[in-house]
C-alpha cells in the first residue's frame, strides 16, 4: 500500500474552505505559539486566558482592544487595496509617521480657536496627504521607470522614522515642548482632540470602519474599481482596453499611503495628542500588512482581523506581567500570518490522498505528483 | 581628513560591510535559482540572537558563527516549503519570513536573558564571555602602511567572505553546475526538460541563502556591535536585498556595493573621528536614502537594464502542470 497525494486546483474555492482554512490557519498558529510558551517555561492556557480577559473580556478591555482596531484597519486597508493590485506597499509604516507629523504640525499651526469639526477635518485630511505624498515617493518611480516599490517603500520607513526622531530627539522643532526638561512633543490644543466615546475609546473607529465599508464599496461596485482589478489580472489586457495602467497604480499606491496617513492622524487626534515618536512607532504599518494578509485582501474582512490582532498586541503587558516575554504577540503575529500564507494553498488547490497498490514495485514512495 | 582618519574609515567600511555582504550573497544564490526570498532581515535576527547565545555559552566564534548559519538556514526552510511546495506568493511568505524571525529573535532573546540591561557585561568580543575574532595574519604584514590595516588586519571572517566571493562567481560562470542553477532561474520549463530537477535546485539554494543570512546576522552580533538587542539588524537584511538588485546578481558587485553601504553605515563614526557634526539623525538616514535613490537610478537607466536583468522567473512558482 501506498499513499498517494494528488493537487488539483479549485476554480472557484466554496465559502466553506474559505471559511475552514484561515480558522485551521488561526489554530495552527495558536498550538504552535502555544509550544513556544511551554517552551519558554510558561503555562499556554493560562497564557490564552489572559489574552481573552484583558482584551474582550468586559466594556475596559474591549475599548482598549477597539482604540487599537482602529489604525489597524486603516494600515490593514492600506495594505489591502495595494496588495490586491501586486502592489507591494511595505511603507505604511512610515506614511503614518508622516501623516502623524503632518496632522500634529497642523494642530499646533492652526488658530485653536476654530470649530473642532473643522480642525479635525483639517488636520485628517493633512495627515492623509502626507500619507499619499511619502508613498508618492515610491508610485511614481514604480511608474515610469518600475522601481521595486518593496525596497523603495520600505527605506522611506527608515528615512520617516529617523526624520520623526529628529523633530523631536534632536532639533528645536515646532512639534517640541520647549519647556520640556527632556525631549518631548508638544501637546496639541483641545480642538484638535478626538471626541471619546467610552474610556479611551474615541470616534476615530466610525472613520476607520467607514473607510472599510466605502473602500469595499468602491472596489465591488465602480468603474474605478473594475478598472484596478482589470489591471491587476492582466497589464497588457489593460492597455489594450484603453485603462491607464500607470494612473490606476499611482492612484491605488497614493491611495494605499492616504489611508496609513490618516491612520496617523487619528492616532494623533485621539489617542497620542502630540508627535512622541516611541509611541508612534509601534509597527502599526507592519501589522497592517498581517491584518490584510489574514483577510486575504478583502476590505470588509479587515475589520474583524484588525480587532482580532488588536487584541493581541494589547494584551502584551498583561502577558509581561505572567513572566512571558512581552514580544510573543509579535511571534504569534507572524506565525498566524505565515500559517494563513500557507492556508492560501489549500484554498487555490484541492489535495487528496488516497491509498493506492502499486502496480509496479519502484512505483511507491511519496509525492508522486512533483 | 587625514590619512588615518581615511584608512580607519575603510577599514570599519569593510567591518560594517561584511554581515550585509554574506546576506546579499546569499540572496544572490537564491534568486539565481528562480526564488525571491525577502525574508532576509527576519533570518539575519535569527542568526543573530543565536550566534550571540551559542557564543555566550561556548565561547567559540566558530561554533557561533555556523550556528547563526543554521538557524538562518531552518527559517529559510519555511519558505522554501511555501514558495516551491505550496506555491505560495513568494511577496507574501518572505514578508511573513521577515515577522516571524522578528518576533522569535526578540521572543527567544528576552528568555535567554541576553538582553540583559547591562549590556558592557554582555559584549562578546570584549569581556570574559570572550568570543573574540582577531586579526590573523602576522603582525609584521599588518604593520604595513595602508596596506597593512586594510587589507591584511582583518580577521578569518572576513578573508571567508572574500574567498566566498570568488567560490560563488566560480560556481556561477565556470562550472556546469553554476549553468544549470542559472538555468533553473531563467527557464524552469527548460530545464526541466532538460533533466534537472527544478525543486531540488531551488531548496538547496533557497536554504543556501538562508545560511548566508544568519552567517551575515551572526558576525553583525558576535563579530561587529558585540552583544544582541532586539531589532538588531536595524534594517541590513533590506539593505542586502535592495544590493542584490543593485549588483545585478553578480558576487563581486555585491562585495563592492556592501563595502560602499557599510562606509555609509559607519560614516557617523568616520565624520566624529573627522571632528565633524552632523546630527545623528540625519546619519541614520543616510543608508536609507542612498539605497532609495541609487534603486531608482539604476532601474531608470534602459540601457544597464537590457544587459543585468533579474533571473527570467524570479519569484514565480514551477508547477510542471501549468508548463
Amino acid at each position: 500500500m501506498s499513499k498517494r497525494v494528488s493537487i488539483s486546483p479549485r476554480a472557484t474555492p466554496p465559502w466553506t474552505v474559505r471559511v475552514v482554512v484561515p480558522t485551521a490557519s488561526l489554530i495552527a498558529a495558536a498550538v504552535v505559539g502555544g509550544l513556544m510558551i511551554v517552551m519558554a517555561g510558561n503555562d499556554a492556557f493560562e497564557a490564552y486566558r489572559t489574552v481573552f480577559d484583558s482584551s474582550f473580556n468586559g466594556l475596559r478591555p474591549l475599548t482598549r482592544t477597539m482604540t487599537l482596531a482602529t489604525p489597524l484597519i486603516l494600515t490593514g486597508l492600506a495594505a489591502a487595496i495595494a496588495f490586491r493590485m501586486k502592489i507591494w506597499n511595505i511603507g505604511a509604516e512610515g506614511q503614518l509617521y508622516m501623516g502623524a507629523v503632518a496632522a500634529s504640525g497642523l494642530a499646533l499651526t492652526i488658530p485653536p480657536d476654530i470649530p473642532k469639526p473643522l480642525m479635525i477635518v483639517v488636520i485628517i485630511l493633512g495627515g492623509a496627504a502626507a500619507g499619499a505624498v511619502w508613498a508618492g515617493l515610491a508610485a511614481i518611480p514604480k511608474a515610469y521607470f518600475n522601481t521595486d516599490e518593496v525596497i523603495t517603500t520600505l527605506m522611506l520607513n527608515f528615512v520617516a522614522l529617523s526624520f520623526m526622531n529628529y523633530l523631536i530627539f534632536g532639533s528645536t522643532s515646532l512639534w517640541k515642548n520647549p519647556k520640556s526638561a527632556f525631549p518631548q512633543g508638544l501637546l496639541i490644543p483641545g480642538s484638535a482632540t478626538m471626541p471619546r466615546i467610552s474610556y479611551r475609546l474615541h470616534y476615530g473607529i466610525f472613520i476607520a470602519v467607514g473607510a472599510a465599508v466605502l473602500l469595499w464599496w468602491v472596489f465591488r461596485r465602480t468603474t474605478y474599481g473594475f478598472e484596478v482589478r482589470t489591471v491587476s489580472d492582466s497589464k497588457e489586457a489593460s492597455r489594450y482596453a484603453g485603462i491607464g495602467v500607470n494612473s490606476k497604480l499611482i492612484s491605488v499606491l497614493t491611495l494605499s499611503g492616504a489611508l496609513a496617513g490618516i491612520a496617523g492622524a487619528i492616532e494623533i487626534s485621539g489617542v497620542v495628542k502630540r508627535l512622541d515618536p516611541t509611541v508612534l512607532a509601534s509597527e502599526l504599518g507592519y501589522t497592517g500588512i498581517v491584518v490584510a494578509a489574514v483577510a486575504r485582501f478583502n476590505c470588509l474582512g479587515v475589520i474583524p482581523v484588525a480587532v482580532l490582532l488588536a487584541g493581541l498586541v494589547v494584551s502584551g503587558s498583561s502577558l509581561q506581567r505572567l513572566g512571558i516575554p512581552p514580544e510573543i504577540v509579535f511571534l504569534l503575529q507572524g506565525l498566524i500570518f505565515l500559517f494563513v500564507a500557507a492556508g492560501e494553498f489549500f484554498i487555490a488547490n484541492k489535495v487528496t490522498i488516497t491509498s493506492t497498490v502499486p502496480v509496479q514495485p519502484d512505483a511507491s514512495g511519496g509525492l508522486a505528483d512533483e | 581628513m587625514n590619512d588615518t582618519v581615511l584608512i580607519l574609515s575603510v577599514v570599519s567600511a569593510i567591518s560594517a560591510g561584511t554581515p550585509i555582504l554574506f546576506a546579499a550573497l546569499g540572496e544572490i544564490m537564491t534568486e539565481r535559482s528562480g526564488v525571491m526570498n525577502l525574508g532576509v532581515d527576519g533570518m539575519m535576527l535569527i542568526g543573530a540572537v543565536t550566534g550571540f547565545w551559542v557564543g555566550v555559552e561556548t565561547e567559540s566564534a566558530v561554533l557561533a558563527l555556523l550556528a547563526g548559519g543554521l538557524a538562518g538556514t531552518l527559517l529559510s526552510l519555511i519558505h522554501a516549503v511555501l514558495a516551491i511546495s505550496l506555491r505560495v506568493n513568494q511577496v507574501i511568505s518572505g514578508l511573513a519570513l521577515v515577522i516571524v524571525g522578528n518576533g522569535l529573535s526578540a521572543f527567544w532573546g528576552n528568555i535567554g536573558g541576553t538582553a540583559a540591561d547591562n549590556s558592557a557585561d554582555q559584549a562578546l568580543v570584549q569581556t570574559k564571555n570572550g568570543v573574540s575574532i582577531d586579526p590573523i595574519l602576522p603582525e609584521v604584514l599588518q604593520e604595513l602602511p595602508v596596506v597593512g590595516p586594510i587589507v591584511f588586519g582583518h580577521d578569518l571572517v572576513i578573508y571567508f567572505s572574500w574567498a566566498l566571493v570568488g567560490a560563488a562567481g566560480y560556481l556561477l560562470y565556470r562550472t556546469q553546475f553554476g549553468l544549470s542553477l542559472r538555468a533553473v532561474g531563467e527557464d524552469p520549463g527548460a530545464a526541466d526538460a532538460a533533466g534537472l530537477s527544478v525543486s531540488r535546485f531551488r531548496y538547496v539554494f533557497t536554504l543556501v541563502g538562508g545560511f548566508g543570512a544568519g552567517l551575515g546576522g551572526a558576525y553583525l552580533a558576535v563579530g561587529v556591535i558585540g552583544t544582541w538587542a532586539a531589532g538588531l539588524t536595524a534594517g541590513a537584511g533590506w539593505i542586502a536585498v535592495a544590493l542584490v538588485i543593485l549588483s545585478g546578481w553578480r558576487p563581486w558587485a555585491a562585495l563592492l556595493a556592501a563595502y560602499a553601504f557599510g562606509a555609509l553605515r559607519s560614516l557617523g563614526f568616520t565624520l566624529q573621528i573627522a571632528g565633524i557634526e552632523v546630527a545623528s539623525d540625519f546619519l541614520a538616514m543616510i543608508p536609507f536614502v542612498a539605497t532609495y535613490l541609487v534603486v531608482i537610478v539604476v532601474s531608470a537607466n534602459p540601457a544597464r537594464a537590457r544587459k543585468i536583468a533579474s533571473p527570467a522567473s524570479l519569484g514565480q512558482p514551477y508547477s510542471r502542470e501549468a508548463r
